[in-house]
């Protein structure tokens, strides 16, 4: 649904988490990604918002649970990809 | 890690798994750096002030989250600017202390787990029970006062841990509010007073034989006058426990320390003296320029 969106995130999850061969579904989510802690979730944050143009505010970023959440979010926001 | 036999903390963290899942992994961190004794604690925390009520846990998680994820925002911003935001005192009082959903929706939750969920908070725990309160424990030591009492953490924590009684001082009426639960959950409201005052425009008297002010002066704009007036309130022979965060932005911290050397030098300038330290950071630098929070706790003494 957010294809075009997931691409452009791809570089970026692979980046942050030092993971070449990422590949981002919907439903990917921390558990899945040994790298992805807290401290790295945040440069995950702050390379998205640098990516995009956009700035995610706490409210938003507390619902941000799996790849999806940060898809639905980014293009509710204006992001196509 | 037996975690089937702490049932609140197995909840918290099946909660924090579901909601924050990139926050999990602290807990197996902290038993690593702490072993048994950070897991009872905090068992008999969660089991006392939340008393296995999901409900209860999962917004104590939610206000948890947002408060950490607001921090770990604001130092990706410090570490480019070196700065913390410039805010006044008013201002930060407006937007955090006097703003009741807030207090009670991520800051005060958030402030009480990080006791036990932030490295450098339960190190701080450590220094204090290892090191502060033998001090205080003797038959001269019968009241304290905890100036800035934030959740009651640290003032449910001398009352349980000594014979004292004690009295708060907060200017916040959500932070007394909430020490005032924490108390009452721990049975310990009948030994302690909460007080709505500003110990600089009203000064208490007379000095009491224990004080405890943690982390308090990084929200002030003048925490060199409020050390002073702090140092009126301990007894001379008496022991203080004071504690300061260092680049350590928050949405109300004002006064930037970038060293303990900076703390220490100006409880000596406001009047005490300064007797022992635990420097503790929150994590281990990724990089020699990484500015990490670092909590600075020190004993004093008047002069």
């Amino acid at each position: 649904m957010h294809e075009k969106i997931l691409a452009s995130l791809t570089p970026v999850f692979r980046e942050v988490f030092d993971t070449p061969n990422l590949v981002l579904t919907e439903e990917l989510n921390a558990k899945d990604v040994e790298a992805w802690d807290s401290l790295n979730h945040i440069t995950l944050i702050v390379e998205i918002e640098r990516l995009t143009g956009l700035t995610l505010t706490t409210d938003e970023l507390v619902e941000l649970q799996n790849v999806g959440d940060f898809a639905r979010l980014l293009a509710t926001k204006g992001y196509r990809g | 890690m037996n975690i089937h036999n702490h049932p609140n903390v197995a909840l918290f963290l099946a909660s924090l798994s579901r909601q924050f899942p990139y926050f999990a992994g602290v807990i197996a961190k902290q038993y690593d750096a702490f072993g048994d004794a950070w897991l009872d604690g905090f068992e008999a925390e969660l089991a006392t002030f939340f008393a296995q009520d999901q409900q209860r846990i999962d917004l104590a998680v939610r206000g948890y989250g947002k408060f950490a994820l607001d921090s770990m925002k604001l130092q990706v911003k410090f570490q480019k600017t070196k700065q913390y935001d410039n805010k006044s005192y008013a201002e930060a009082a407006s937007e955090v202390y006097q703003n009741r959903e807030y207090m009670f929706g991520l800051y005060l939750p958030g402030i009480l787990l990080s006791h036990y969920l932030w490295r450098h908070h339960y190190q701080q725990h450590v220094f204090f029970e290892e090191k502060f309160l033998p001090l205080v424990g003797g038959e001269g030591f019968r009241e304290f006062y905890d100036v800035g009492v934030g959740t009651g953490f640290y003032s449910k924590e001398m009352l349980t841990r000594s014979r004292m009684t004690g009295q708060g001082f907060d200017l916040s009426p959500h932070s007394l509010e909430h020490a005032t639960l924490l108390l009452a959950a721990h049975g310990l409201t009948d030994r302690y007073r909460g007080n709505l005052r500003d110990i600089i425009a009203n000064p208490v008297s007379p000095p009491a034989d224990s004080l405890v002010n943690i982390e308090v002066l990084e929200h002030l704009e003048d925490p060199l006058r409020f050390i002073e007036a702090l140092a009126r309130m301990l007894r001379v022979g008496g022991y203080g426990l004071i504690s300061a965060a260092i680049n350590a932005p928050n949405a109300d911290h004002i006064y930037l320390y970038r060293s303990a050397d900076e703390v220490r030098a100006q409880l000596i300038e406001g009047g005490f003296v300064v007797i022992d330290q635990s420097v503790d950071l929150a994590y281990d630098p990724r990089s020699p320029d990484d500015l990490v929070p670092v909590n600075a706790a020190f004993i004093v003494t008047r002069k």
